[in-house]
């Protein structure tokens, strides 16, 4: 036992499993000797930021301590001119934010939960929210990390520049990584400037094909929304929020705009929603994304809307309560969630989604589930082509599986 | 990592003429390349400083036959430099002696064109101007646009990461790589991501694309192509020297707008590419030429505003191009920069190297002063908007001692970037040329842990052996498990 680590609790397991020491350490130093002393005796860890996503993945094989990273979450430095922040992981999103508004800034990621999401946890985890539309996700924003290597070892990747092409791209291996490959030390990402507005506008009642339509025609009028999300709402109907940001001007000729463009077909509303029902809209893509005790993101090419909607959801749906849909249109994602009436069923129910779903190249990955559905099937689904590889490149970092084994896919 | 004998690096390797033959069965004979005179074109890629002969050439024409070069190479034991157009300038794909050079240049088929949901499927040899005329009537073009984008490969751009002009905006290669097949140093071919997101598992295509050519042999490739922007505005700015230029630049990033490009040039790159295209650009101290686009009415905002901190930072004067051709000239001006050097010089190296923006002022007169020093002269001609520099340093080899003295500003230049938190290289890439500034920028650690990414992928380091690594890096056969060294365990001594 060290200064900085107690007996784990109850709270502390990781899907079930309960480790014996839970570590808080304070600085990257404290991290690194956690680490490396785990190395030195043979334990194996898991990494938890503000404990979020645990969900993601199976149960660790073997867990013999908990690293915590909330104690390491200092912004190391802000460069306000150039646009970049340097965080200890343990920072949240949330915090980060505060911290940059006064300089008009912004990291342009919005996944659910920001006020407990870590940096470290959103990079581990490939957390995103609806404005990777426009801003892509972890990958195009992050630029530099350092982690911990298994064998206590600290490593750096990238840099502080936003054009930097020298060495292997290290920050995108530990990008959705799962802490299998080391513990996120730091990390630095560009950032956005705040906007001066925004505006959600809500079409209401849109067939799946009128979804796909609705893209298209945004791409042909050349609009740039920064999100575009269909909520299922019943049957064969969406209602679609689109949100534009910018300059003032720039945001109401966008707005006009496609207000022009659906003016005229059927379900051709299109409600540009007051500051206070575009905030219940969002919280409420929020709540979706992370109360509901079975999630699961599917994903496939954003024309496939369709036969989504016609041949996999109607089983999805109809094997949970209160189910829900989210699909990202012009991304291609979709977040389905609900409780399980029956695990049999809905465990059946995601099996034959999936078959549907890889045909074409997509996946049907849990994100959250009940014990009663993760013991009957994987919640990963198949792993991709790359299995090999991904085991090489897990077996020269974590030659001793001690990293979260066995919670990543294939096994990892 | 244990330092065991990696076969494909030590023995310095021949071809024989049985694996010349079996070479040339694979891709055919007008495609296996052994006549010395022939080998010349290969024997350097834009990097023309350093040249190696390469043992043999092979221009594969389908993953098939790049999947058999392999495993007849790994059968003999040699070492394979895969190699796009050769336009690289950091020596990427300079042979390493007797290797086989596999060039993609044959396979240049666009395989399938989705533009509704944003993609297209092309074969590296396609050079990356022609993924944008595949799709331009359509309205949709392909972001990435460095200088040379009219010849080299995709392929090429996926092993450099690189970047051009108008990354500022939209990132650069490994932004828009969606998918990719490889040929592993086994002849096994893997697909990564493809054109649905989020494949499960490790990001290994980010992990590809800037690994020059490290650990495999791309032989498709998915790009994200993107709907051309509604709009686009440019203006071109004079100011009186590189500091009001750079506090300029400075001031439109930092009041909130994200230009698609902001380029910056110095009095000599403008000398030069006034000589060059005729141009009648106007003898000022540094010229900027910005881009904004997007909708119509957002680019307008953007234009204005950055046209008035321009004034307000001290341009001299300002102007919008009146129709798409004079905006073109304006960007032809810009684009004939680094060619045009050679008008004003009898040779230049040109160097590749990225600061803090906010630094550029600061660093582009530490620049001027370190080559006035060495009675040398320094053209600068830049992506501003990102802090990439590309100090052109002028020289006459013809007078002794100058090559040199070029050589070595243009190492104090990197190690300025590296002391300024920036980097060694912005979009050239390390390749044979800054391997030894790796050391620099990263630290021991640092390079072991790239190189076992690159282990994982090509345990026999078989794929471009002695680039980017500043020392040679084996990959023992499998990395064994941890073991603390006995002073370690006594207490004396710490791992970090």
């Amino acid at each position: 036992m060290s200064a900085f680590s107690r007996p784990a609790a109850e709270g502390d397991a990781v899907l079930g499993v309960r480790p014996e020491t839970v570590f808080e350490p304070a600085t990257v130093e404290e991290a690194v000797e956690v680490v490396a002393g785990s190395a030195r005796d043979g334990k194996a860890l898991a990494f938890v930021g503000g404990g979020t996503d645990l969900g993601l993945g199976a149960p660790p094989k073997r867990l013999d301590a908990v690293v915590k990273t909330g104690r390491l979450a200092r912004v190391v430095e802000h460069a306000p001119s150039d646009q970049i922040v340097i965080v200890e992981a343990g920072l949240t999103l949330g915090e980060l934010q505060k911290a940059l508004v006064s300089h008009r800034q912004r990291l342009a990621l919005d996944p659910p939960l920001p006020e407990r999401k870590t940096l470290g946890g959103i990079i581990a985890a490939n957390a995103y929210g609806p404005r990777r539309a426009r801003f892509g996700s972890v990958r195009d924003l992050l630029i530099g990390i350092s982690f911990v290597r298994a064998d206590g070892t600290v490593a750096h990747g990238g840099g502080k520049v936003v054009k930097n092409v020298a060495g292997f791209d290290l920050p995108k291996l530990m990008v959705g990584s799962l802490g299998t490959l080391g513990l996120i030390a730091t990390a630095t990402f560009r950032l956005h400037p705040l906007t001066e507005e925004e505006v959600t506008l809500l079409l209401r009642g849109r067939t799946a094909a009128g979804v796909r339509a609705l893209v298209a025609a945004v791409r042909k009028a050349q609009l740039e929304p920064t999100s575009v999300v269909a909520a299922w709402r019943e049957a064969d109907r969406f209602d679609v929020a689109v949100r534009f940001e910018g300059f003032r001007a720039g945001v109401a000729e966008q707005r006009e705009r496609l207000a022009g463009l659906v003016l005229g077909q059927a379900g051709g509303a299109c409600e540009a929603l007051d500051e206070t029902s575009a905030r219940a809209f969002w919280s409420r893509h929020d709540e979706l994304r992370t109360r509901p005790a079975l999630r699961a993101k599917l994903t496939a090419l954003p024309t496939h809307v369709e036969t989504i909607a016609g041949n996999v959801l109607p089983g999805l749906l109809g094997a949970l309560d209160n189910p829900s849909f989210l699909w990202y249109a012009t991304l291609g994602i979709g977040f389905l969630a609900g409780t399980p009436a029956d695990a049999g069923v809905a465990a059946a129910a995601i099996q034959s989604a999936r078959q549907k779903v890889s045909g074409p190249g997509g996946s049907l990955t849990l994100e959250a589930a009940p014990a009663a559905i993760r013991e009957r099937l994987d919640v990963w689904g198949p792993p991709p082509p790359s299995l090999p590889l991904m085991q090489s490149v897990k077996n020269r970092f974590d030659p001793d599986a001690r990293l979260a084994p066995g919670r990543f896919v294939g096994g990892i | 990592m244990s330092a065991s004998p990696s076969p494909a690096s030590t023995a310095a390797p021949t071809i024989s003429r049985d694996v010349a033959a079996r070479l040339a069965a694979v891709v055919g004979e007008r495609h296996a390349i052994v006549d010395p005179a022939e080998l010349r074109t290969y024997e350097c890629d834009g990097l023309m400083s350093y040249r190696v002969m390469p043992g043999i050439v092979v221009l594969p024409g389908s993953t098939e036959e790049v999947v058999r070069v392999v495993r007849i190479a790994r059968e003999a034991n040699l070492p394979i430099v895969p190699r796009g157009s050769g336009t690289g300038l950091s020596g990427g794909a300079l042979p390493v002696p007797g290797c086989v050079v596999v060039g993609l240049s044959r396979m240049k088929k666009i395989l399938e064109v989705d533009l509704e949901n944003g993609w297209i499927r092309v074969q590296p040899g396609v050079a990356n101007l022609d993924v944008s005329k595949a799709i331009g009537a359509a309205g949709y073009y392909y972001a990435p646009d460095p200088s040379s984008q009219s010849v080299c490969s995709i392929g090429g751009n996926i092993a450099e990461n690189s970047g051009g002009a108008h990354c500022l905006k939209y990132g650069f290669t490994s932004n828009h790589v969606l998918g990719a097949r490889v040929v592993l140093g086994d002849g096994s071919v893997v697909d990564l991501g493809g054109p649905v997101l989020d494949t499960p598992g490790y990001d290994l295509l980010g992990v590809l694309v800037g690994s020059e050519g490290m650990v495999g042999i791309v032989t498709e490739v998915v790009l994200r192509v993107l709907r051309k922007p509604q709009a686009t505005r440019t203006f071109f700015a004079t100011f009186p020297s590189t500091d009001e230029a750079g506090n300029a630049v400075s001031a439109i990033i930092a009041s909130g707008i994200v230009p698609a490009a902001i380029e910056m040039m110095d009095r000599l790159a403008i000398e030069a590419a006034k000589a060059a295209t005729g141009l009648d650009w106007p003898d000022v101290g540094a010229v900027l030429l910005m881009d904004a686009d997007g909708p119509e009415a957002e680019v307008e905002v953007t234009a204005d505003n950055a046209v008035e901190l321009a004034r307000a930072a001290g341009a001299i004067e300002i102007k919008r191009p009146r129709d798409e051709a004079e905006r073109q000239l304006m960007w032809k001006g810009r684009k004939s920069a680094f060619a045009a050097v050679g008008r004003i010089s009898p040779n230049y190296f040109v160097q590749d190297g990225v600061i803090p923006r906010s630094e550029i002022a600061r660093v582009l007169r530490e620049i001027d002063a370190m080559t006035r020093k060495a009675g040398l002269r320094v053209a600068n001609v830049f992506h501003a908007g990102d802090g990439n520099l590309h100090p052109l340093i002028l020289y006459d080899a013809k007078v002794p001692g100058q090559e040199q003295a070029a050589e070595e500003i243009g190492g104090e230049i990197l190690r300025m970037c590296i002391r300024y938190g920036g980097s060694i290289t912005g979009e050239h890439g390390v390749g044979a040329d800054k391997a030894i500034y790796m050391a620099e920028m990263f630290s021991e650690a640092d390079l072991e842990t790239m190189a076992m990414v690159r282990c994982a992928f090509d345990p026999e380091v078989r794929f471009n052996p002695s680039k980017v690594f500043p020392t040679p890096r084996l990959c023992g056969d499998r990395p064994g498990p941890y073991r603390p060294h006995p002073v370690e365990l006594s207490g004396e001594a710490w791992r970090e």
